[in-house]
This record gives structure tokens, sequence and C-alpha cells, in this order.
């Protein structure tokens, strides 16, 4: 019963309503301005709110975070730019969509999505948080270096480029990942000698550069081409089109609670996840992955938003953050007098339960605003390029700057923009060399864990792996990633199924 | 792999990137150069943190990555190699044209500026220069535009999120806090 009257009273109280819609209005256009990340907004928040009592607080930063994460995928369809990383997959066939003159139609899609994907992993947090956090508690070193490996296999899988040049990005990006101080042992990386390089490059420099500024640097070559007007008239999807998809946003929500519930991992990961797991499942897409998809768009916002309620379970079961944001707030939880992790749980329940409560209503709220407001969010598009490219030009040097206040920043992001540029001339994928940059500190850490363990002999990590069954899951994961991803495999494929590759391109 | 969709041949969207399929852009051919010459350069490099060590070493990942940079990076560059060149086009009309290089160089100068002379200045010169270049419309429509958006981003930016961005010559705190002053009754 106080548990009920917990989860309720966000709903009852004017004030906390109040605050969780102001939160999530915020954070939808926070997460849409690239450069300006949720993990930045909650954290200027905590010193705002330092304070006010714990629930107001919690309200406002819950909803900034449900906002934020949905609020990525705006920028990403309208301007190929993904306002937050968990919306780098959305950007594959979220700008296809715009460019047709669908951005309408692709919000609507990806908010509803959202609400759903938001659901799902709110009710896993509710009802199953004890067991999949018990899940999570199973996992090794070797098994985030595993899932690690995995994450940048799907280099191939994520863009129709070709294998080597996304292996040769993906490697890239791990390397750029490594630049500055090793955290466990104190050794310069990749520093040679250079001050600037001591702190590391800021993975929102490396972003903001390659997604922001080589894009702007792109369309300068069709600074002439008038704009597609945006078709918004029907932004609700049809009941049809939502049917349609609900088997693969059950799976893709799936994804998203385990990924958003593995500490380290969040809506990022996952999102690249589910649009891999979306690519292999969906025999004949309306349009192909990468030209507009919708399942393009509903793999990666359903996961990423299910990885919310995810990145909550280990947070409050066990007191290690599911993310960043999580790992924010429960610094936040500690400047209010409280112990995130199991005895929380035991001790103030109704602190869960009004989490659960807020991130209810952020999620309604995320719905609401993210269907209303297009029309004016979609007059961006419509604006000439040659006022719009010198403005993502300056929001994208702002953003950079901001994230650190350090001109260094500024240079890193113009320095991965031009030459992203070329990489993109050259048919390099930048997802890849983000991805690679996300998950270089995960693999590199899990995998030194993993070898200290087993006393530096790489026949016992092996024998490791093929005794666990969770690691050998992973490990043949990896492998038939690999595989499937080989020109001999394509070969094989073809010689025995013929080319079915040509009918899903017409 | 699939193929590349000819008009996605610039790269435009990350879920097509650029490139032809069985051939070659100008310049590839030298990126695919500096690139195997960066990739050994970062292998040396990684060699240097600790060598072989240890397999736990703090040089291991980036030895295993940057080795793993040079094999991929030579494999593009011969098989590059090989390839024809794209007829018709050219670097200076379709990689490097004239306007990406001009507002390259001023995002060089903006980024040499925006410490010395300050967000405001540096911003309101791009953005009019920019947009005078790639518009070409008169200069009471460009710097009326230049001026509004950039009053817009510092409202958002400055006053908003309270961004702190390098204020240079522009006396920005003392204009704030007059502002202040001013709704505040001149208290």
């Amino acid at each position: 019963m106080d548990s009920l009257l917990a989860f309720l009273t966000v709903f009852t109280q004017p004030e906390l309503l109040l605050l969780v819609g102001l939160g999530t209005f915020a954070g939808v256009y926070v997460g849409a301005i690239p450069g300006l990340s949720v993990t930045m907004a909650v954290s200027i928040l905590i010193s705002f709110t330092f304070s006010w009592d714990v629930y107001p607080a919690i309200s406002l930063m819950i909803g900034i975070f449900m906002g934020g994460v949905y609020g990525g995928s705006r920028t990403a369809i309208l301007l190929n730019i993904p306002g937050a990383p968990s919306a780098i997959a959305t950007a594959l066939d979220g700008y296809p969509m715009a460019q047709r003159g669908e951005a309408g139609t692709a919000i609507g899609i990806t908010t509803v999505m959202s609400f759903f994907g938001g659901f799902i992993g709110i009710a896993v947090l509710a009802l199953a948080a004890p067991v999949v956090s018990d899940f999570a508690l199973k996992f090794q070193p070797r098994d985030y270096m595993l899932l690690a490996v995995l994450g940048i296999l799907l280099v191939g899988s994520l863009s129709t480029g070709s294998l080597v040049k996304g292996i040769f990005a993906g490697a890239l990006g791990i390397a750029i990942g490594a630049v500055g101080r090793d955290p466990l042992t104190f050794t310069e990386r990749f520093t040679f000698d250079l001050p600037i390089m001591q702190g590391g490059i800021s993975f929102i420099a490396v972003m903001i550069g390659m997604f922001g500024v080589s894009e702007a640097l792109m369309q300068l070559h069709h600074v002439d081409k008038t704009a597609v007007r945006q078709k918004i008239t029907r932004i609700v999807p049809s009941f049809g089109t939502i049917r349609k998809h609900l088997p693969l946003s059950l799976q893709t929500s799936t994804i998203g609670v385990i990924i958003g519930a593995l500490p380290g991992t969040g809506g990022d990961i996952a999102a690249l996840m589910a649009y891999d797991h979306a690519k292999r499942v969906t025999k004949k897409p309306e349009y192909p992955f990468g030209k507009g998809a919708i399942e393009g768009l509903v793999a990666p916002e359903t996961a990423n938003n299910a990885a919310v309620g995810g990145a909550f379970i280990p947070m409050m079961t066990l007191g290690i953050p599911g993310d960043a944001v999580t790992a924010i707030m429960i610094g936040a939880l500690f400047i209010h007098g409280l112990n995130p992790g199991p005895m929380l749980m035991i001790e103030k329940p109704d602190m869960f339960w009004f989490i659960v409560g807020a991130l209810v209503m952020a999620n309604f709220f995320m719905l609401l605003f993210g269907l209303t407001g297009i029309k004016l969010f979609t007059k961006i598009v419509e604006m000439p390029r040659a006022v719009l490219i010198p403005l993502i030009m300056l929001l994208s040097i702002v953003g950079a700057y901001a994230v650190n206040n350090a001109i260094s920043d500024v240079y890193w992001m113009l320095g991965f923009g031009f030459f992203g540029y070329f990489m993109r001339h050259y048919g390099y994928p930048l997802g890849p060399v983000i991805l690679g940059v996300i998950l270089s500190r995960l693999l590199d850490d899990n995998w030194r864990r993993a070898i200290i363990s087993e006393r530096e002999d790489l026949g016992r990590f092996f024998h490791g792996i093929v005794t666990s069954p969770l690691s050998l899951v992973l490990f043949i994961a990896v492998i038939l990633i690999f595989v499937s991803q080989t020109p001999f495999w394509a070969r094989a494929k073809k010689k025995l199924l013929g080319d079915p590759a040509e009918k899903v391109e017409q | 792999m699939s193929r590349i969709e000819t008009e996605h041949h610039d790269g435009t969207s990350d879920a097509t990137p650029g490139g032809y399929e069985g051939q070659r852009r100008p310049g590839e051919l030298v990126f695919g150069a500096v690139m195997v010459i960066a990739s050994l350069v970062l292998l040396w490099s990684a060699y240097g943190i600790s060598g072989f060590e240890a397999l736990s070493a703090p040089g291991s990942v980036p030895m295993a990555t940057t080795a793993v940079m040079v094999v991929t990076s030579l494999v593009i560059f011969l098989r590059d190699l090989r390839l024809p060149r794209v007829s018709g086009e050219t670097v200076a009309k379709d990689i490097l044209p004239g306007n990406v290089l001009i507002v390259a160089l001023m995002l060089v100068a903006y980024g040499f500026l925006l410490k010395p002379l300050g967000f405001l200045p540096t911003s309101a010169l791009f953005l009019i220069a920019a947009i005078k270049l790639l518009g070409g419309r008169g200069w009471f429509w460009t710097v009326g535009v230049a001026l509004g958006a950039l009053l817009l981003i510092w409202i958002v930016f400055r006053i908003v999120f309270t961004v702190l961005m390098p204020a240079g010559i522009v006396p920005e705190a003392e204009v704030i806090q007059a502002f202040r002053n001013l709704f505040a009754g001149g208290q």
C-alpha cells in the first residue's frame, strides 16, 4: 500500500507533475541540440537542485533524462546530426526519410515507439528488477570484453560500405578512446608528449566534429539545392503501422532493457544493437535499411528508451550506474542523504516506487511534447541552406566548447570535422568511429581485468570462455557475426540461395 | 557487401558512405596512403607505451587496435591501387571546391580568434561572412539574419543554459549585470 502511495505521489502533487513536465520538455530540446548532452544538463541541474527536497529534484532530473534520450532523434532525422549518441542509429534511416519529405512521419513513429519502449523499460524495472540485476551480476570482465567486441563487430552491418573500411574506422575509434592517461596505471598513451593530449580527447568533440562539421561541409556541395518540403500532415502513425511493427518493437525493447541494465552500457549501445537486430530479422522492409526503412527507426528508438528503465535497475538495486546519467543521479541521491544500492530497496522502498511513478509520468509527457510542436521543428529543414549551414557550424562550436569550457575541444572538433569530411568522400563510415570511442574503455578495462584474473595465461582465458555458458554464448555470437559479414559467407550464401539482395535493393 | 547508392557517392548519409564501388575517386589514393602512414606511426607509438611487457599492460589494447588499423589500411590502399579512376571528377571540382576550402579556412580562423576576440564578435564575423558567401544576398538581409540568429543563440546558451563562452573584448558580464540592475529597478 505504501509502495502504491509512493508510486502515485507524482500524479497527485501538481508541483511534482509540473516539474516532471518541465524537465521532459527541456530534455526534448536539450537532447535535440547537438553538443548539449543530457549528462551535462543533469549535472548542471544538481547544482540548482542541491537545496531542494529530494522528490522535486529527482522529478526534474528524470524528466530531463527521459526527454533527452528521445530528443536526440529529432536532429538525427531532420539534419543527420544525432543530438545524442543514442540517436546515431536513428539518423541512418530517419535522415533519408526526411530527405524524401517524410520528416513528420519519421518523428511520429519515433515518438510513439520511444513511448512504447519507455514503458517496456519501466515495466521491467518495476516487475523484474531483482531478476535482471541478478543476471547482470553474473557478467564477468571477459563477458563485458566480449560484449564490447560484439559491439565493434556490428560495424559491418551498421553501414552499407566496405567491411574493411568499417573495421578500420572502428579500430580508429578505439585508438582515439585510448588517448590520454591510462586510468589504471596512469601511463601516457598516444600523447606524443603534448600537454593537450594528456587529458584525452572529448568524445563529444569527436562526435560533433564527425557528424556536425563534416555534414555541414558536405552540404556546401548542395548549397543551391532547395530544401525538401516536409509532409507533416500525418504525425500520429496509423494503428496498422504500429501493429505491424509491434513484434519488432517488443524484441528491440527487450534488447534495450537488457543492455541498459548492464553497467557501463547505455542507450547508445542498445540502439545500435537493436538496429543490427532489426536488419537481420526484417526480411522485406518497404525501403532498404539506410535508405529510410521504418524498421530502422522503430528498433533504435524503442531500445534507447527501454534502456532508460533498464539503466535504473543496477542503479537502484546495486548502486552501480547503468550509464552516465544514472551515475550523476547516484551523486544526486547521495547529496540528498540516500544510499542507492540493495539497502535503499529495503530501507526506502518508497523512493524506488516514486522513481517508477516519475518515469511513467515523464514517458506520458514525452509522448505529448513529441507529437506536438513538430511543425515548428520541421521548419528548420526548410531554412535556406546558406543560413542553416553556418548556423550548424556555429552550434557545433558552441556545443563542443560548452562540454568542458575548453578551446582545445573546439580544435579537436574542427580537426575531426575535416577528417570526417574526407572519410565521407572516400567511403569510410563514420558511425563505427564513434562506436569505437564509446566502447574503447569497456573493452580495454575488461580485457585487462579478465587476463589478470587468469594470471596472464591465454590458455586459461579461453578455457574460462568455453566453460562458462554465458561467455560461450557471447563468444559464439562474436564468431558468427564476424563470419556473416565476410565476402566468403556472402559468396557461400549466394551459391546456396541465389541472390536475394537484388530484390531487396529494388 | 551491398552496393553503394550512386546519388550518395559523396557520403551525405553515413548509412550510405561515399565513394564508388569498383572505382577510385580523385585523391583517394593519397588519403589511403596517409592512413597507412598514420596507422604505422600509431602502432609505433602504441609499442612505445609498454612494448610486449604483459598481456594486461596498458599498451596491449592500443597495440592490437593499431595493428588492425595497419592491416586494414594496407588492404584498402592496395585495393585502391588496382582500381580505375572515376572519369570526369577532379579534386578541385568534386572533393575540395572553392566554397568548401574558404569555409574550412573561416572555421580555422574562428577557432583561433574565439579566445582573444570573444564569442560574440567572432561569431558575428563568421556568420556574416559565411551567409554572404553562400547566400549571395544583399548586405542588409545578410547582416540582419546573421545578427538575429546570433542573438537567439546567445540568449539560449548564455542566459538559459548559462554556458560561458569566451568574452574577449566584449564586457559581457557587465552588460548582463546592467540588464539585471535595470529589471531590478536600479537597486
